[in-house]
Parts: structure tokens; C-alpha cells; sequence
């Protein structure tokens, strides 16, 4: 590895990053703290948030009442079975899809790339009502599998387009050496490929599977009486049940779930990433 | 491509533009702005009231109360009107959030009938004005119902399985915690406005003992299903189920959609006109509403969507078919079965959301 040609001085570092380390201070962390408290706070009597006058008006209560209970655990490992079974049909999905782009000659690439992103340009909600139209005739609609077709759906181009740029980057001449050396097409792809795109496959994984469990659309629209996951659960205690500090709470066990998950990922990706140079 | 100052000129541009135009409505000094349910009035009766008050009516839309007062909870300002229903009315008083209504400038007030007025969520009629109502009941497909010997005039049609077995999955309910319980509440002999967990505790366990024969939860599909025959039993508005029986006639079916109020009584929906504390134009808003009280404005609701009609003066301008229907205008003695929903207190609030829960879950 060469040696950055210019080092930006310190001065010029603070400037470029002081406005967006401000934003995302203000706007993420400042958001997230309130939703934090918020799940510490009594409901008001019409909703929102009980005026606070001390810290002694702070209470577990939500997270007694989330946690003696098994019917929210259960909504929890459903909406991770969810999020797991579309990560996994995305990867089976948009594996072929990104090895075949990232093998069109390279003018042709750019205009496939741009057709995997082309859904983006017209709105999510018109794309899925679409869903409704394909799956009412053939009785699927309002099942767990108009769920999960909604959601493979939604969230295919976030695995596709990681998977493309890190296939994209292969070298060649690795899969002609291990031919060379006596590795079938099987073989070529399992021992060359596949460990050289884990770091895609683990990125895209994060991209599909963390929207996709907090995702209150797909199962509102797609999905039948009993398909609700977690972020139905959130989005009705905001709006129609007007119970914030159960919504917070709720909202901070998926982050503090999905976190944990995120680390893991980076965790096993810095593993995959050990993996592939001991390959190569 | 084009060099970067460029595409920042643009962008520049492209931003005054949209700062122009946001500015605009600032600056049209006699509009008032209302925030209205959908298709809530017809658009002769706002080009009439434009006509009237030389004035713009602008409006946003929700679709339901819980989404407006979740608006306004988080800031929204400039509305003059609302039009939320009794409950929401009560939750916006209580917050401070109403301005008083100035009754000398409402002559029309007159016309509203006296059973709408003074309200439990108002005592006085100090912040509110009645504008529609709905009752929710059971439609049904009549032909169907008549072949199947099915009562058609009680909750029992929708929780007994002796009956709902002869129509499996031809039934669907309301998607709403607070009116599917509240019909279940209702069969029991209970109040929709009862406090004792218990005995939301009965409801729930009658709800999940129908639930498995029920086609959906549905809230506004039911009145395509009902019209096209696919479905013969559903809980929802009576201005729906008059609008499924309209497009049931209009397409010529081989059945008729009829709909009835239980008579284990029901729950009784009055959406009303109010102030909103932060709208910029009270004498716009307080001409807007007695223009709305004279009977051919109010009488225009019932005709565009088939809702029930607290002004007496509009009686005279409402279709004929209207008039009449029970379930849309219930009779006085009907009235006295009608309930109100009304808001509980937080701890009750969060135990009927969970048992709602597992109502969707099981």
C-alpha cells in the first residue's frame, strides 16, 4: 500500500467534519437520548408524556410491563425469523444477479446497475400497492408469504448493489490460477469466490436484515391479521394507543437487539476478512 | 458532464424557487384552513362557501382522530378548524388546545337538534358545533342472510359460532381496538365506556373464541366486498354500508346490502366543528361554520357520503333514501342505545392495547 499522497492539515479536518459530526449529534443522538428517556416516563393522560418535575418521576414501568410478558417476546422472534428468512432468500437471490453483472463487459455494467436501482424511482408505497394487485387473484394476499415476498421485494437492490462492488473487484486471475492448479468450476467458487465476497454478503446482510425488522409497511399492506411485527407494535402505540413510554421502550429493545446483531456482523466479517487472506 | 459550479447554480435555483412558493400561501390574507377527514365535504358546498366569504378554503386531510391529534401534539399550527370526533373533542379541551366558540356569530346554531347538543364531552357546546354522525353497525347481504335464517339485528350474528358457521369466512370486522371491543362489549351488556379490566377481559375472550371464522379485519375494504358478494357479514360505519348498498343496486347485483343497528345498542360517532387555538382567522372560521349549519351546506354531507345529520334544517335537502334509513338517522328511541367512545386513562389504555395484541397474534 502506497503512502496517502496529502495529509489534510487539522485545521481543514475540523472544518470539512464539524457540520456533519454536529448534525448527526444533534439530530441522531440528541433523538435517540429523548426516545431513551422517553421509555423512563409516565404516559400523559391524553397521550405523550406525563410532565416530568423530578428524576424520582422516572419508572420501569413499560419495561416491567414488556418484560413479564410472553406475547411481545413472541412478536420479537417473529419479526427476527422475518428479517433473517428475507436476508437469506435476498443473498440466494442476488448472488447470481451480482456475479452477472459484475462479469458484463463494462460498458453494459453501469446500465444494469442502473436497472437494479430503477424500482427506487418511483415511490415504495405505489411499488407494493403494485404487490396487492399481483398477489390478490392468486389468493396469496394477507398470508406470512406476501410478507416476506413484500419484503425480498423491497430490499433485494441493497444486497445486489454491495454484493456487485465487492464481486466486481475479484481479480480474474485468482479463478485462473486455481484452474490452473486443478479446482473444477464448483471448487473455483467455493474455495476462490465465495470467502473473497463474504465482506459483501456481510454488508448487505446488515443493509436488508436491520430495515427489514423494524419495517411497519410491508406487513400493514401485505400481510393478514396475525402478521404483525414489531414495528406494527411500535407504530400503534405512537398513534392509535398514544402510550409513548411502551413505543419507546419498545423501539430501544430493537435497537439495543439489532446493535448487538450489528456488532456480531462486523465481528464475523473481520473473521471472513482473516478467512480470505489465508486464501489468497 | 457539467462542471460542478454549475449543477450548484441549478440547485441554487431550483432552492429560491421552492422558498418562493412556500411563501406564497403566507401572504394570502383571507384563507381559512381546515383540517377535515377525507371526502368529508363536497366540493360544490366549498365552492359555495368560497363564493360567500370571498376567502380561499384550504384543507388537509386525516383519516382518522388519532392521527390528527397526533399532528397537533407534535406542533402543527395555522388550522382553524377541526372536525374531530366527541372523544378527540374532550382530549383537545382538556389540553387547552380549543378556542371558544362565539355563539353571537353562529345564528345557525339554532338548527342543530337538541339531542346533539350539550354533550358529555361539552357541556355548553363551548367549543363544539355537531356536524355528522355514524353509527357502527353490521351490514350484511340481505338475499343471504334471509336463505340462511341468520338475526340480522343483533352482535350475536358476528360472535355466536352457532351462527357464524353457517358463514365462515364470509365475515370481517372492523380493524380497530377500540369499535371491535366495543361491539363485543356491547353483546355482553356492558358499557363502551366501562373501566373494570375484567370485563374488556370477557370481551377479548368472545372476540378470540369468533375470531377463527372471521374472513379479515378490515376497514375499508369491506365495502367493496359487500357490494361485489364475496363477503355476506361485515362490522363497520353505517355511511359505508349505505355506500356498498348504492354500488350493490348500481351494479345491478342478484342480492341487496341491508344494515341494521344491533339491538344490543352500538357506538355513536359525532364529529363536530371546532377552533383551534393556533388558527390565524377566527371570523373566517366562525363564518365558515354557520355557513355549514344552514341546511342545504349541512344537508350536503349526508348526500355526498351518506352520513347521519344532527341539523334539523337539512332534513328537507337530503335524498329521500337517506332520510329514511334507520341505520344512518337512528330513531329517538334507538338513540338511547347509542354510545360514545371515550378515552381512558393511560393504565387502561395500556392494557387494552395489549390485549388487542394478542387478539391479532392468536
Amino acid at each position: 500500500m502506497s503512502e496517502p499522497r496529502t495529509q489534510p492539515s487539522g485545521l481543514t479536518k475540523w472544518v470539512v467534519t464539524l457540520p456533519p459530526t454536529a448534525f448527526l449529534l444533534t439530530f441522531f443522538l440528541a433523538t435517540a437520548l429523548i426516545v431513551v428517556v422517553a421509555g423512563f416516563r409516565e404516559t400523559g393522560e391524553f397521550g405523550g408524556l406525563a410532565p416530568i418535575d423530578s428524576l424520582a418521576a422516572l419508572t420501569l414501568d413499560a419495561y416491567h410491563f414488556l418484560g413479564g410478558d410472553v406475547i411481545y417476546l413472541e412478536i420479537f422472534a417473529r419479526s427476527f425469523l422475518v428479517a433473517a428468512l428475507t436476508t437469506l432468500i435476498c443473498i440466494v437471490l442476488a448472488y447470481p444477479l451480482a456475479w452477472l453483472i459484475a462479469r458484463s463487459p463494462k460498458r453494459r455494467r453501469d446500465f444494469l446497475v442502473l436497472l437494479v436501482i430503477l424500482p427506487f424511482a418511483s415511490n415504495f408505497l405505489v411499488r407494493i400497492y403494485a404487490w396487492i394487485m399481483l398477489l390478490g387473484p392468486v389468493n396469496l394476499l394477507y398470508t406470512p408469504f406476501a410478507v416476506v415476498v413484500g419484503m425480498v421485494y423491497a430490499h433485494l437492490p441493497f444486497m445486489v448493489l454491495p454484493l456487485y462492488t465487492n464481486l466486481e473487484k475479484h481479480d480474474p486471475a485468482l479463478l485462473e490460477a486455481a484452474q490452473d492448479l486443478g479446482a473444477n468450476g464448483w471448487t473455483r467458487f467455493w474455495r476462490v469466490t465465495f470467502p473473497l465476497s463474504l465482506p459483501g454478503i456481510f454488508s448487505g446482510s446488515a443493509l436488508v436484515f436491520i430495515p427489514v425488522l423494524g419495517m411497519f409497511a410491508v406487513p400493514e399492506l401485505l400481510g393478514g391479521t396475525g402478521d404483525i411485527l414489531i414495528g406494527n407494535l411500535i407504530k400503534e402505540q405512537f398513534l392509535e394507543n398514544r402510550d409513548w413510554p411502551l413505543g419507546s421502550a419498545l423501539s430501544i429493545m430493537l435497537t439495543v437487539c439489532v446493535l448487538a446483531l450489528a456488532g456480531l456482523t462486523a465481528w464475523a466479517s473481520k473473521r471472513g476478512l482473516h478467512g480470505t487472506e489465508a486464501v489468497t | 458532464m457539467s462542471p460542478p459550479y454549475h449543477q450548484c447554480r441549478v440547485f441554487a435555483l431550483i432552492l429560491s424557487a421552492a422558498l418562493l412558493l412556500a411563501s406564497l400561501p403566507l401572504r394570502a390574507a383571507d384563507t381559512l384552513y381546515l383540517y377535515n377527514w377525507n371526502n368529508y365535504i363536497s366540493e360544490d358546498t366549498v365552492k359555495r362557501f368560497e363564493a360567500h366569504c370571498r376567502c380561499q378554503l384550504k384543507q388537509d386531510y386525516y383519516s382518522d382522530n388519532e392521527e390528527m391529534l397526533a399532528k397537533l401534539e407534535a406542533g402543527a399550527v395555522g388550522y382553524d378548524v377541526l372536525v374531530p370526533t366527541g372523544n378527540a373533542v374532550e382530549s383537545l379541551v382538556r389540553r387547552k388546545a380549543l378556542r371558544e366558540i362565539d355563539k353571537a356569530k353562529l345564528p345557525n346554531l339554532r338548527n342543530v337538534k337538541r339531542e346533539f347538543l350539550d354533550a358529555w364531552f361539552d357541556p355548553g357546546n363551548r367549543y363544539s358545533v355537531p356536524y355528522a354522525t355514524s353509527v357502527t353497525l353490521l351490514g350484511y347481504n340481505a338475499s343471504k342472510m334471509k336463505e340462511l335464517d341468520l338475526p340480522t339485528d343483533s352482535w350475536a350474528l358476528i360472535f355466536e359460532p352457532k351462527h357464524l358457521q353457517k358463514i365462515k369466512g364470509r365475515v370481517t370486522v372492523l380493524n380497530s381496538q377500540r369499535e371491535l371491543m366495543a361491539a363485543a362489549m356491547k353483546y355482553l351488556g356492558y358499557s363502551v365506556q366501562e373501566h373494570d379490566p375484567a370485563k374488556w377481559g370477557e370481551a377479548k375472550r368472545l372476540i378470540l373464541r369468533a375470531k377463527p371464522y372471521w374472513a379479515a379485519f378490515s376497514n375499508s375494504t369491506y365495502i367493496k366486498d359487500l357490494a361485489i358478494g364475496t363477503i355476506w357479514v361485515a362490522h363497520g360505519y353505517s355511511n359505508d354500508m349505505f355506500r356498498a348498498q348504492q354500488d350493490a343496486a348500481a351494479a345491478k347485483r342478484p342480492f341487496t346490502i341491508g344494515f341494521a343497528t344491533p339491538k344490543e345498542g352500538a357506538v355513536l360517532a359525532v364529529d363536530n366543528f371546532v377552533l383551534h387555538k393556533s388558527g390565524r382567522r377566527p371570523d373566517l372560521a366562525h363564518q365558515f361554520i354557520d355557513f355549514m349549519l344552514e341546511g342545504r351546506n349541512a344537508g350536503d354531507v349526508s348526500n355526498l357520503i351518506g352520513a347521519g345529520n344532527p341539523n334539523a334544517a337539512a332534513t328537507q335537502h337530503i335524498l329521500p333514501e337517506i332520510a329514511v334509513s334507520p341505520g344512518i338517522f337512528p330513531p329517538p328511541a334507538e338513540l338511547q342505545r347509542l354510545e360514545m367512545l371515550r378515552d381512558f386513562d393511560p393504565k387502561l389504555r395500556r392494557s387494552l392495547s395489549r390485549m388487542w395484541t394478542e387478539i391479532k397474534v392468536r
